[in-house]
């Protein structure tokens, strides 16, 4: 700088001023990126809507999503792939935002949900529902059990050292191929009709999803989002160091336990819907800090992310071998295996 | 350079302080009163207890006994966020995310002014610009921290700790890791902090720089005060001894007259 004290903003950055003194400051390449992926996602959704073993010329798709065109198209687009798109973006935004708070908390990129034993958790209490196994609860209730129950799990193990370091997602891991193994004996145990209506839930999919879940998802997101959203500004400042955070006013506890139980929340709710579909924790917030300005927590970033590779993915798995469906989970196990690998072999950039 | 403690105005204070981890008891019954205004040293040897100390007084390590009084009132009744409004603590190990810029470093320091509605107002502009004026920064504001030398590194974070308005600072060994020159610019810039009228505590390894630049000095060993007052007076030799068990000679600065030692020595006993 030349021209002694200017005032000046921090670099990368647009002050919003709102009416009332209200300030909100905005990374100007986050916001960028936001953009970007937007309406990269809205251009999936649009492919989402159209393809298929029918095809339905985008525009029509459109048209019929707002109660235009045909009745079968409307049929088609309202009733059978709206819903589907939609629990896709849900599920998605879901996964990601949990998985980007929970790497946020742990400092370490590989602590999302589904490798924690989160996402294993919810699936064996919510399969454990819909068999019919001990107590018949709706499975998003159930599912929340699970997963509340995986997170104290993996904490208790931890031994107190909380959700830093490595003792907590080896202790998650062990966590989740219990509940792992726990849902393949439940499956083993029961009639094969059960066992085959309670099956996609374990691998992944959007196929079996009942509309109620969906609705409580919903609400989830609707709430988790902007809690998370509000989290997001504290979350930075945690990205220095706990003692750091604590003396800049951060109450580091509470927003520790607030930004986990969003995660188990999103997740929970999320797995009720499509099963776990956990690889969309790991590389939804992973695009979305790959696009976003280095210092923040990119919750936006990350939901816009997850939701673009949950509809991608989907819509993959419907297309690739028509008119056999490839659960989600399984293109999503594809695509994000490989990732994760690439992520183990740059193992100097861990920490996020 | 140094100003004398005359008054005994203390805004910060232990009393009867007990720090522990776990059932390890690092500070016992401590009470100490930090002059206003001044830089105090906090000295002695390794393990005596002075960064758990430090971290009691900013309230980040919960007491096991007694307590810390801010302003005439127990520590513990102050919300988190009034406390990071009136002390600031840089502690002694630092971590930053990769790629953070100074400004974006700095920016944290305003945390417990904002709010989720008041992210950026035109009083953090001005006091941004002023901790990289202060700190003598302001071209390095966009680097990335990880691209500065140790030096730059350190004023990066006190001017955070600047930005954060606090009337009383409290630094862990600040210049630890630092060489001779780097050291002597962060004790400058700290005897210029105290002379607009912040207090200044700072835990410093070396005895001759916190003589120098420390108006007073408190040595601890075992986690108890063991001397307190104007370096001059309490730097004498069996002091020496009994923080460090070594002996030595202690002379004067021929130009400031601070105490310095000469031919440190172990005692003959140790040695065989």
């Amino acid at each position: 700088m030349s021209g002694g004290a200017v005032s000046r903003s921090p670099a990368h950055t647009a002050v919003l001023r709102l009416p009332g003194g209200r300030t909100l400051l905005v990374q100007r390449r986050t916001q960028r990126a936001n953009l970007l992926l937007a309406l990269l996602l809205a251009a999936a959704a649009v492919m989402a809507l159209s393809l298929g073993s029918t095809v339905v010329a985008p525009h029509d798709a459109v048209t019929a999503l707002f109660g235009g065109g045909d009745a079968v198209t409307r049929f088609l687009i309202q009733a059978l792939r709206g819903p589907r798109l939609l629990a896709g973006i849900l599920t998605g935004t879901a996964f990601a935002v949990a998985g980007c708070l929970m790497q946020t908390l742990a400092h370490n990129r590989l602590a999302t949900p589904g490798i924690i034993g989160i996402d294993n958790g919810a699936t064996a209490f919510a399969v454990a529902s819909v068999l019919g196994v001990g107590i018949a609860v709706a499975p998003p209730a159930m599912a929340l059990v699970g997963a509340a129950t995986a997170t104290a799990l993996a904490f208790g193990l931890a031994g107190g050292t909380g959700t830093r370091g490595y003792r907590f997602i080896v202790a998650g891991i062990a966590i989740g191929a219990l509940f792992g193994a726990v849902t393949q004996l439940m499956l083993a145990r029961v009639a094969i009709d059960a066992a085959n209506q309670a099956y996609p839930w374990t691998v992944g999919t959007l196929n079996a999803r009942s509309a109620d879940a969906v609705w409580v998802l919903g609400a989830g997101v609707a709430v988790g989002l902007p809690a998370a959203l509000a989290l997001a500004r504290t979350l930075t400042v945690m990205r220095l160091s706990d003692f750091t955070a604590q003396g800049l006013g951060v109450r580091v506890r509470a927003c520790r336990w607030l930004s986990l139980a969003v995660a188990v929340l999103l997740t929970a709710l999320a797995v009720a819907v499509a099963g776990p579909v956990g690889l969309v924790g790991l590389v939804g917030p992973e695009i979305a800090r790959h696009l976003s300005a280095p210092a923040s927590v990119p919750v936006v970033g990350a939901a816009l992310a997850g939701a673009l590779v949950m509809v991608l993915a989907d819509l993959a798995g419907r297309l690739l071998l028509a008119p056999i469906e490839i659960p989600v989970g399984i293109v999503t196990a594809v695509v994000g295996g490989p990732y994760l690998l690439w992520i183990l072999l740059r193992a100097s950039r861990m920490t996020p | 350079m140094n100003r004398p403690v005359t008054d005994g105005d203390s805004r910060l204070q232990a009393d009867r302080l007990g720090l522990a981890y776990g059932r390890t008891t690092i500070v016992r019954e401590l009470s100490l009163a930090l002059p206003d205004g001044r830089v105090t040293a906090i000295v002695g040897p390794n393990g005596c207890g002075k960064s758990t100390l430090l971290a009691g007084l900013a309230r980040l390590h919960p007491p096991s006994g007694g307590g810390v009084v801010l302003d005439s009132r127990d520590i513990r009744d102050l919300p988190t966020r009034e406390v990071a409004r009136r002390i600031a603590l840089l502690p002694q190990h630092t971590v930053a995310p990769e790629g953070l810029t100074v400004a974006e470093l700095i920016r944290f320091g305003r945390h417990p002014h904002q709010g989720l509605m008041r992210q950026w107002s035109a009083e953090d502009e001005r006091v941004l610009a002023e901790s990289l004026a202060v700190a003598d920064i302001e071209a390095l504001a966009d680097r990335p921290l990880d691209a500065l030398s140790g030096g730059q590194r350190q004023r990066a974070w006190i001017a955070m700790a600047i930005a954060q308005q606090t009337p009383l600072l409290l630094l862990d060994e600040p210049t630890s890791a630092l060489d001779l020159g780097h050291q002597l610019e962060v004790f400058e810039l700290i005897r210029a902090l105290a002379a607009s009228g912040k207090t200044v505590v700072m835990v410093v390894h070396d005895l001759v720089s916190a003589c120098r630049f420390a108006d007073h000095m408190v040595a601890m060993l075992d986690g108890d005060v063991v001397a307190e007052g104007p370096p001059a007076e309490v730097v004498t030799p069996a002091l020496v001894r009994r923080l460090y068990g070594i002996e030595c000679t202690l002379i004067e600065d021929p130009v400031t007259g601070s105490p310095m030692l000469a031919n440190p020595r172990r005692p003959a006993t140790a040695r065989s």
